[in-house]
């Protein structure tokens, strides 16, 4: 009996000291939680208050441009749209916003900023004032859209399901969804895609691309053609859901130990992506033998017209670059390459990107301007190497650069760079340091 | 038969010279041709054998980019070998020859994510400072860097760790689509943490440790591959509680999730 008593009296001591412990922990934890919910609704507090002000700060800066018919004069006012409109995006882009109110606005912030950075360079006034001038008015009508979707919003007293609530499209009394549509509005009526937008778009959906249709079999002859060891066993081949902007079929292999995917388009069956995931062994051939794999495959696929460019080692592959030469100049073309994934143990191709490729650029003859390299650049800059190259510049057109590398010794360290120089203009396109 | 003595010893010597030659190649490299993009270990102890003699001064973190290029021209030109920037037989002869490599103290501090200089003629400890840890080794395009292959690789991990490798793929390339497109941050970090992008940032995933898998196959999408076909999202059909993804214009299933633009 009283062993039995002073069982159950132990029983009950473990219980006991295990509900303290649990409470103990479970108030701590709690206490936690407050704390980070706390901490994360004062950051989001100021973001809106950033967001708010410099709302309104954009809002002025945009109007005080239109005071001046000389550039001159609103220089610093454009400067400020550039800046404050890339710091509402990152205020905003922290905020659990609704998705579809939070891209468009996103969208509409970017395009004014670049449209008052562009404006330095085009010079043209009399559209810079027709096209702000509806920003403005739009802008005030966001300005006050903003200030009632969130009231009372930067007391630092909502708690987190709160912010939530306010903040979602679904729950909140607010619509945010038909900002987002206003804001989608604005964006098409103020900042229309430019030409050269535009034909970016249509060259990444595959509009201009005239050739034929091929058929599933078609498309499934091509796999078997360029990959012949992996494509015996195909487990699936599906065309692409209606809302691709280009239809493609989507083929899957498991052969032997080899697994992957190809997407090869149905306009003139050309390969968009292959990858392949196999076992490798430990075996590694030397870079020169992968590398005239690499160029073989490429020439019996029918890519004619590529220069290797550059190459990266990693664990099991090397990544390879191929870059295409266009016939008038001899110049390479950047935006038009091959990617390829080269098993260090075989040499077999387990990976091919050729989808830049395909959508091949437009390269229009241009003007080439000789440039004095030594003023140009200061004393200690050496140019290592000189060619031309057809390069993509920030207004999305194609054009001729001098494509320089230099170096210049930065404090005992060889410092390697990218210059891209246009060579009609001599605009610096761009300046890259290289790894 | 003196003849025959003669050639007898010759050919011992020539074997023997042969042999050496091969024993030191082994001892100091891997017997492949070192060139810029390479990485790992060969890379390691030219770097490291380069600085020992004052050619390189930079990281040795056994990835050959500019830096390593243009100090083994250096030393090349010096020696007068050919000079064309890739470590072949006789540059590493000549290289193993004239510097010393402490592969222990090397690695060591690599492992240990020490900064250090490997200096001949200095005392090792005095080379030494402590570093932000070790990073992982992989040779990315110049616009991206290791923290951006790490935190994408949490994103891929979280995300999609149950999925094909083509989805996995995928889904890196989502995150790199957004960050060119004008509806999102412009940045690696910026579009993970976009509030309510990612259900691995929300439920606390993304902090698990991605496998080898998930790293390569974002390797795959930064080095230009996008199964995804351009998407700028993705969700599980089955577990989607957003009505407006619906709305979004549908490209291709790749597993278990849906991408679309």
């Amino acid at each position: 009996m009283s062993m039995v008593y002073h069982a159950m009296k132990k029983t009950l001591f473990v219980l006991a000291y295990a509900v303290v412990a649990l409470t103990i922990f479970s108030i701590g934890e709690t206490s936690k939680n407050d704390q980070l919910s706390i901490a994360l609704s004062g950051q989001y507090a100021k973001k809106m208050t950033d967001a708010s002000e410099k709302l309104d700060e954009l809002n002025n800066a945009v109007k005080k441009t239109l005071l001046f018919k000389e550039s001159d004069g609103s220089s610093k006012a454009r400067e400020d749209i550039w800046r404050l409109s890339s710091d509402i995006k990152n205020s905003v882009s922290s905020l659990p916003l609704d998705q579809s109110f939070s891209t468009s606005w996103l969208n509409y912030l970017g395009r004014l900023g670049n449209f008052a950075k562009e404006a330095d360079r085009n010079n043209d006034i009399e559209n810079y004032y027709k096209v702000m001038t509806q920003a403005s008015k739009n802008l005030d009508l966001m300005s006050e859209e903003w200030e009632v979707a969130t009231a009372g919003m930067v007391s630092g007293r909502l708690s987190m399901s709160d912010w939530s609530d306010r903040l979602d499209g679904t729950k909140s009394q607010h619509d945010w969804s038909g900002m987002g549509t206003a804001v989608k509005k604005y964006t098409e009526s103020d900042f229309p895609l430019t030409a050269s937008e535009s034909d970016s778009m249509k060259k990444k959906e595959l509009q201009q691309m005239e050739d034929g249709k091929v058929t599933k079999k078609q498309a499934v002859e091509r796999f078997k053609k360029i990959f012949p060891t992996v494509s015996n066993e195909i487990i699936g081949v599906e065309s692409s859901k209606p809302g691709s902007p280009y239809p493609f079929f989507h083929i899957r292999f498991s052969e032997r130990n080899s697994i992957g995917y190809i997407d090869i388009t149905e306009k003139g069956g050309h390969i968009l992506s292959y990858l392949e995931e196999r076992p490798f062994s430990n075996e590694v051939l030397p870079f020169d033998i992968l590398k005239e794999k690499a160029e073989s495959f490429l020439k019996s696929a029918d890519y004619q017209d590529l220069v290797f460019e550059e190459s990266r080692e990693n664990n099991t592959a090397w990544h390879m670059v191929f870059v295409r030469v266009e016939p008038r100049y001899k110049a390479k073309v950047f935006s038009d390459t091959i990617h390829l994934k080269i098993a260090k143990d075989t040499g077999s191709i387990i990976g091919l990107d050729a989808s830049e490729y395909i959508r091949k650029e437009k390269t229009d003859e241009q003007a080439i301007v000789k440039k004095d390299w030594q003023s140009f650049f200061h004393e200690g800059v050496k140019i290592t190497k000189e060619e031309l190259a057809y390069v993509e510049d920030d207004r999305l057109n194609q054009r001729l650069a001098h494509y320089l590398i230099v170096t210049k010794e930065e404090h005992g360290v060889i410092g390697t760079y990218a210059v891209i120089v246009d060579t009609e203009t001599l605009e610096v396109i761009k300046t890259e340091r290289l790894q | 038969m003196k003849k025959l003595l003669l050639k007898v010893f010759v050919a011992f010597f020539l074997i023997g010279s042969s042999y050496n030659l091969t024993t030191n190649e082994i001892n100091a490299f891997s017997s492949q041709q070192i060139a810029r993009g390479a990485n790992g270990d060969d890379v390691i102890e030219l770097q490291a054998r380069l600085q020992y003699i004052g050619y390189y001064t930079g990281t040795i973190d056994g990835k050959f980019g500019y830096g390593t290029y243009w100090a083994l021209r250096n030393f090349q030109e010096k020696y007068g070998l050919p000079v064309d920037g890739i470590a072949g037989s006789k540059t590493k002869i000549k290289l193993g020859n004239v510097s010393k490599y402490d592969e222990k103290f090397v690695k060591d501090n690599i492992n240990k994510g020490n900064r250090f200089t490997h200096y001949g003629g200095k005392p090792l400890a005095s080379q030494v400072k402590k570093g932000a840890g070790k990073k992982d080794s992989a040779q990315l395009p110049s616009k991206y860097s290791e923290q951006d292959l790490t935190l994408i690789a949490n994103a891929v991990y979280g995300e999609a760790r149950g999925e094909p490798y083509e989805g996995q793929v995928a889904v890196a390339a989502v995150i790199l689509n957004r960050i060119e497109h004008a509806d999102f941050p412009d940045s690696v970090g910026g579009v993970i943490f976009q509030p309510g992008a990612f259900t691995a940032v929300s439920d606390g995933q993304i902090w698990l440790r991605p496998n080898e898998r998930a790293k390569e196959a974002v390797l795959d999408a930064i080095n230009g591959w996008d199964p995804s076909e351009n998407a700028i999202y993705y969700f599980n059909p089955i577990t989607a509680t957003s009505k407006w993804i619906w709305s979004r214009p549908q490209i291709k299933k790749i597993g278990l999730h849906i991408f679309c633009s």
